[in-house]
């Protein structure tokens, strides 16, 4: 046990700084997601067929590939087509992208559990369809799928530990502490102290999504 | 978007052995997967029933190691368990895989990768099964309770069969993830598509045709995009048949379909 006790205090610099760069990579990857995600679920009812498929098509693509190949496909496949994408952007823009098409899936069915009579009416009161989307269904929507979303963001977060080991190699906590291991060889007490930073950073997000459940959910 | 469709960019495809080799290696993904579903299916069905076990230590325990199981990210297990298992382990894996499992599984590393793909996979299964158990109508075990049956009876005659039948489509839905976490094992050196991919782009492997990292990548993509639409239209007939023969709404489990 002393020599988790040593590890720590030789490596915590390095995993304190990984851990931030991981919060940065999510926050950021979170805002992507929400603004990405809450404009393909509009399109999706979207009143124009043709509207609502372009953003099927946004869904199903982007559920069905893996991040890896989204990761590849923005930083080396870009960068050898000439476009010199930098890490951060490829990384937090292929996380982004590939979660908004979750968070659409999730929002679409809180839009659908608002009822019709109430689009009915902000539309017969002059409301745009815009406007009745913005106002009266999204803000009820968001406040019935908080539990999903909720779940959407911690699979984020788990997630964002593919970008460090992969091709990018941003320096986030997984990569930090495979930097540490590869430097010391104490696998265990190295992976076991990253593992502490994921938890938290899971486990915060869980209370987090429980109090604003208990507090917003509308239940129906 | 000229560059992207450029027919001279997709020649690579059409050249030499590349197709065959990344068809190849996209099959070893989905080996990986169908192994990993199986077992992380039986290992799931477990430790549900251990956390609803009415032992309170046990179901402590089984809920401790599923919730720290779950909540790790799967690339962390990945790289943890490559680094940590010990070669014994591997070197006896390489001795008893069944010699008509492909190459790219011969290698001691895919043990590795299988136990993590396992361990990650049937936490969140576990997860699943237990909603479904839990979202069976109280009246149903005590009905069955009344009638005579014993925990294990009950469990196996009555709840067991409504209950799995209702996370058919999370499962799908947990198998197509599973399908897109298997190019992860490429950190570890196994032999799947995505290091096929980056073997046609950085030799010229085949053919001499230079094979644009994109254009590989996006066609790789395709593979994916392919195959998990067609299981999750599959695991939509399968509901809607049900629905048909047995005249039953059956209930999915809410909230657990949309896992990223």
């Amino acid at each position: 046990m002393t020599g988790l006790w040593e590890v720590l205090r030789e490596a915590f610099p390095d995993l304190a700084a990984g851990f931030w760069v991981t919060v940065r990579i999510v926050a950021i990857s979170f805002l992507i997601a929400m603004a990405v995600g809450t404009l393909v679920a509009s399109l999706r009812v979207f009143p124009n067929r043709w509207v609502q498929r372009l953003g099927g098509i946004y869904v199903e693509t982007f559920r069905n590939v893996p991040l890896l190949v989204l990761l590849f496909i923005s930083f080396a496949g870009l960068r050898r087509a000439g476009l010199p994408v930098n890490a951060w952007v490829a990384g937090t823009a292929s996380l982004g992208l590939y979660t908004a098409a979750y968070v659409a899936e999730a929002l679409r069915s809180g839009i659908f559990s608002v009822s019709p009579g109430q689009i009915e009416a902000s539309l017969s009161l002059g409301f745009t369809y815009a406007q009745t989307l913005r106002r009266i269904v999204l803000p009820q929507a968001f406040r019935t799928v908080i539990s999903p979303l909720g779940s959407i963001v911690i699979a984020m977060i788990k997630n964002s530990a593919i970008i460090g080991v992969s091709l990018l190699a941003l320096p986030d906590l997984l990569k930090e502490a495979r930097i540490e291991q590869s430097r010391t060889f104490q696998t265990s007490e190295t992976f076991f102290w990253a593992a502490v930073g994921y938890l938290l950073l899971t486990g915060t997000a869980t209370i987090a999504v429980r109090v604003l459940e208990r507090r917003y959910t509308i239940r129906r | 978007m000229t560059y992207v469709f450029d027919p001279t960019n997709w020649e690579w495809l059409v050249t030499g052995n590349n197709l065959r080799f990344l068809l190849e290696g996209f099959l070893v993904n989905l080996e990986i997967a169908a192994i990993a579903i199986v077992l992380s299916l039986i290992a799931g069905l477990l430790l549900a029933l251990g956390r609803l076990a009415r032992l309170g230590p046990l179901a402590f325990a089984v809920g401790v190691w599923v919730d720290v199981w779950r909540n790790l990210p799967l690339i962390f297990i990945i790289l943890y368990l490559a680094l940590a298992l010990p070669d014994s382990w591997s070197e006896r894996y390489e001795s008893i895989v069944p010699g008509f499992f492909p190459e790219a599984l011969q290698s001691g590393r895919v043990l590795g990768a299988l136990l993590a793909l396992v361990l990650y996979n049937s936490a969140v299964i576990a997860e699943i099964m237990r909603a479904g158990i839990l979202s069976m109508e109280r009246g149903q075990a005590e009905a069955a309770k009344a009638l005579g049956l014993t925990y294990s009876q009950t469990m196996r005659l009555v709840i067991l069969p409504q209950g799995l039948r209702r996370m058919v489509p999370a499962t799908v839905s947990q198998l197509i993830t599973l399908n897109k976490d298997t190019t992860l094992v490429s950190i570890i050196a196994i032999q799947e598509v995505m290091r096929h991919g980056r073997i046609v782009t950085s030799f010229n492997f085949f053919g001499g045709v230079e094979a644009p990292v994109l254009q590989v990548f996006l066609f790789i993509g395709l593979l994916f995009v392919i195959v998990n639409l067609s299981l999750s239209r599959l695991s939509r007939r399968l509901e809607l048949r049900e629905r048909r023969l047995t005249g039953t709404t059956v209930q999915p489990v809410s909230g657990l379909e949309l896992q990223p």
